[in-house]
């Protein structure tokens, strides 16, 4: 009796130390429900090679999404000697950067500044004129101060000033059968913000701002008070992309929105947080001003407190948007909200719960074994990508698929298509797609030498037809499990199909055929 | 021997849940006190109006809301507003900490659901509360919301009313 006392006793003393300990925890971080603006600089890094100019061409004429404002800066390249054929580190960025004024040419161009010193707050007014929710000018009219304070938030805004700096390296260049040039290229974002602590705005205005009424020894003394200013650039985050195109600047081109997706991921300021105002369907003040387009993907939190009274923010699934709504105007208290399907989750998203943004690529990956169709056995990958979605729940796919006979032996027996699937939710659950493939099926030996002759690929092909019916089923976002019904229809394109297809039925009693065929498979969404 | 240490468990057992049993206890009566609530100063409302934010706490976002709205009626009159980097504190249009108590009936039928009230208060939060604003605490929920209290009208009725003591009458 005594021993199992004991040990109760021991376990309560436990678990009161172990109470104890969890409150000097740090509790998660909570994620945040505001969103701001930013604005970025975009600066090429130059190597002193001849591929400078286009990359530098490409990151000139970059426009990067509606969501951030443009801070013209004087500085648009910066040189590193260094090899294209590699990477510039961290550190050598750092230093370049350090020898740049760049929170000077930032400031300068948020506020104007002209070759006097003089400044003024243009910009700054217009910007948080710009940046205002309905919440801020339903506040400023409930104030005395009016709507004429808006332009004040802007001054807040000078905080979310960014530097990114891309590095373009190891370009691959290569040439196809018919002579066309491809340049293969990895590149790389290194994101700076400006680093104005809790005074720093104040001391720049008390310090550098000229007035009219000022004299000239003040206005001396100002002016160089402003070439002297120290506000460092802070490291925030680091993107990398690969990519190719018919140019170095094409592919910069391309690499530099992937690059500025991937920096979105990676800087929490950037992510656009905004409140659910209404369900049925789930509705958002937010639209193309904050650069969002159909499909892109939100996820959706609620806020709770702890026994302790500490804030503490739930995860409570994915959304899609749906319906754009244009609100590139000044709000005036009235913004017309987009709207959002919801993809995944237990609960249903209510109101006032914060969605975050949540970029991913709308590609779904799925490795698959399939029974039936145009042979025994298969299996292979499948993969979709997210072309359009619906507030009611609608989606539309664009379809590849690649596909091997596991039986086919000697043979190599390969089919591959594209094909287009149009998506039905009745619930968020369950996803229900009628689709169709259209594709080849491939039959060769392993010493068949096709290289350089279509017409030999072709004459030992089938064309390939698959309409069916995929089923998906949710079971932790982003995987899902799904099946597939399909029949498929064959069509022998050539001689040489049809004579390998009767020796592996003579041989292996195994041919390809037209049928119907039952394919399992998961999916993971990137 | 034994027995002493049996005693001496049996009392840290019971002590431990007394302890528990008591924080539970006071974290609900905290709720359900008049006086706890959150109340900042947001800006310089518009003439003979205060600009708050307001917390309140109710089983739904509803109650909840209506819950920070008696709140924001409640500190006008009682608490006064504290200041904030845009805008000076205000009193209480009844300093008097014996207004209530003196005046139960009347502030009972006041402060009553759907009472004389909320012909003093306006919410100016923009649709519902959202994000931070609206948090799932033990028991319902708690809301912030901005509220313009017409501030002057209020106190002309309590005045009125005679609960207020107009600053005339001491002359």
């Amino acid at each position: 009796m005594l021993r199992k006392l004991c040990f109760l006793a021991a376990l309560m003393l436990l678990a009161g130390i172990s109470a104890g300990a969890q409150e000097k925890i740090p509790s998660r971080k909570v994620v945040t429900s505001d969103y701001n603006r930013n604005s970025i600089s975009m600066v090429a890094v130059q190597r002193g090679d001849s591929f400078d100019s286009e990359v530098t061409s490409a990151v000139k004429s970059f426009s990067p999404s509606q969501k951030f404002d443009v801070n013209n800066i004087s500085t648009k390249t910066i040189r590193i000697r260094k090899s294209r054929d590699e990477a510039v580190s961290q550190s050598e960025m750092d230093e370049a950067v350090s020898a740049t004024p760049f929170a000077r040419e930032i400031l300068s161009s948020i506020f104007n500044r002209d070759s006097q010193g003089m400044m003024d707050d243009k910009t700054v007014r217009y910007r948080g004129n710009y940046d205002a929710k309905d919440q801020d000018v339903i506040n400023a009219r409930a104030s005395r101060v009016g709507t004429d304070a808006l332009g004040d938030l802007g001054h807040a805004l000078v905080k979310g000033s960014y530097v990114v700096l891309t590095d373009i390296y190891g370009i691959d260049r290569s040439v196809d059968r018919q002579g066309n040039v491809h340049y293969a290229i990895r590149s790389q974002a290194y994101a700076y913000k400006i680093g104005l602590g809790e005074n720093g705005l104040s001391d720049f205005y008390e310090q550098c701002w000229i007035y009219d009424d000022d004299d000239d020894a003040t206005r001396a003394a100002k002016r160089r008070a402003f070439q002297n200013l120290a506000i460092d650039m802070v490291p925030v985050a680091h993107a990398t992309s690969f990519l190719s195109g018919s140019s170095v600047e094409d592919a910069t081109e391309s690499a530099l929105s992937s690059l500025i997706t991937a920096l979105e991921n990676r800087i929490p300021e950037w992510e656009v947080a905004v409140g659910i105002i209404a369900t049925k369907p789930l509705r958002a003040k937010i639209g193309t001003k904050e650069g969002l387009t159909n499909g892109a993907r939100y996820r959706a939190y609620s806020y709770s407190e702890d026994r302790s009274g500490r804030l503490k923010s739930v995860p409570r699934g994915f959304i899609r948007a749906t319906t754009i709504s244009s609100n590139t105007g000044m709000s005036i208290g009235a913004t017309e909200p987009s709207e959002f399907y919801q993809i995944s989750g237990l609960a249903n998203i209510e109101e006032g719960w914060t969605i975050k943004q949540s970029n991913d690529a709308g590609i779904g990956i799925m490795p698959y074994v399939r029974v039936g169709g145009i042979c025994t056995v298969s299996a292979g990958l499948d993969l979709d990508w997210l072309m359009k979605t619906t507030t009611h729940g609608s989606m539309q796919y664009l379809l590849a698929t690649i596909g091997l006979d596991v039986n086919s032996n000697p043979y190599t027996a390969v089919n591959f298509g594209l094909g287009y699937g149009y998506a039905l939710h009745l619930t968020r659950f369950f996803e229900l797609m009628p689709y169709g493939i259209l594709g080849l099926d491939h039959l060769g030996l392993s010493d068949d030498d096709i290289s350089g002759d279509d017409s030999r690929f072709i004459r030992s092909s089938a064309l390939m037809l698959e309409p069916g019916i995929r089923v998906a089923a949710n079971v932790a976002y982003p995987l899902q499990v799904y099946a597939k019904v399909c029949a498929d229809l064959l069509l022998p394109l050539g001689d040489i199909y049809k004579r390998y297809n009767e020796s592996m039925e003579y041989y292996y009693n195994n041919n390809h055929h037209s049928g119907v065929g039952i394919q399992f498979g998961v999916k993971w969404t990137f | 021997m034994r027995k002493t240490l049996l005693i001496a468990l049996t009392m840290l057992v019971t002590l431990s849940a007394v302890s528990v049993s008591a924080q539970n206890k006071d974290r609900r009566k905290s709720f359900k006190s008049w006086d706890n609530y959150e109340i900042t100063t947001e800006k310089v409302g518009v003439d003979g109006t205060k600009f708050v934010k307001v917390w309140g706490f109710g089983k739904t976002v509803d109650a909840a809301t209506m819950n920070a709205k008696e709140n924001a009626v409640h500190a006008c009159i009682f608490r006064g507003l504290p200041g904030s980097a845009t805008a000076m504190s205000t009193p209480p249009i009844c300093p008097n900490p014996d207004t209530m108590s003196a005046n139960e009936d009347y502030f009972q039928k006041f402060f009553a659901a759907g009472g004389p009230y909320l012909a003093y208060v306006s919410m100016t939060t923009d649709g519902v509360p959202s994000g931070t604003d609206k948090r799932k605490v033990k028991g319902g929920y708690k809301v912030g919301i901005y509220v313009q209290v017409m501030y002057d009208n209020l106190k002309r009725k309590l005045e009125a009313d005679g609960i207020a003591r107009k600053l005339s009458s001491g002359f």
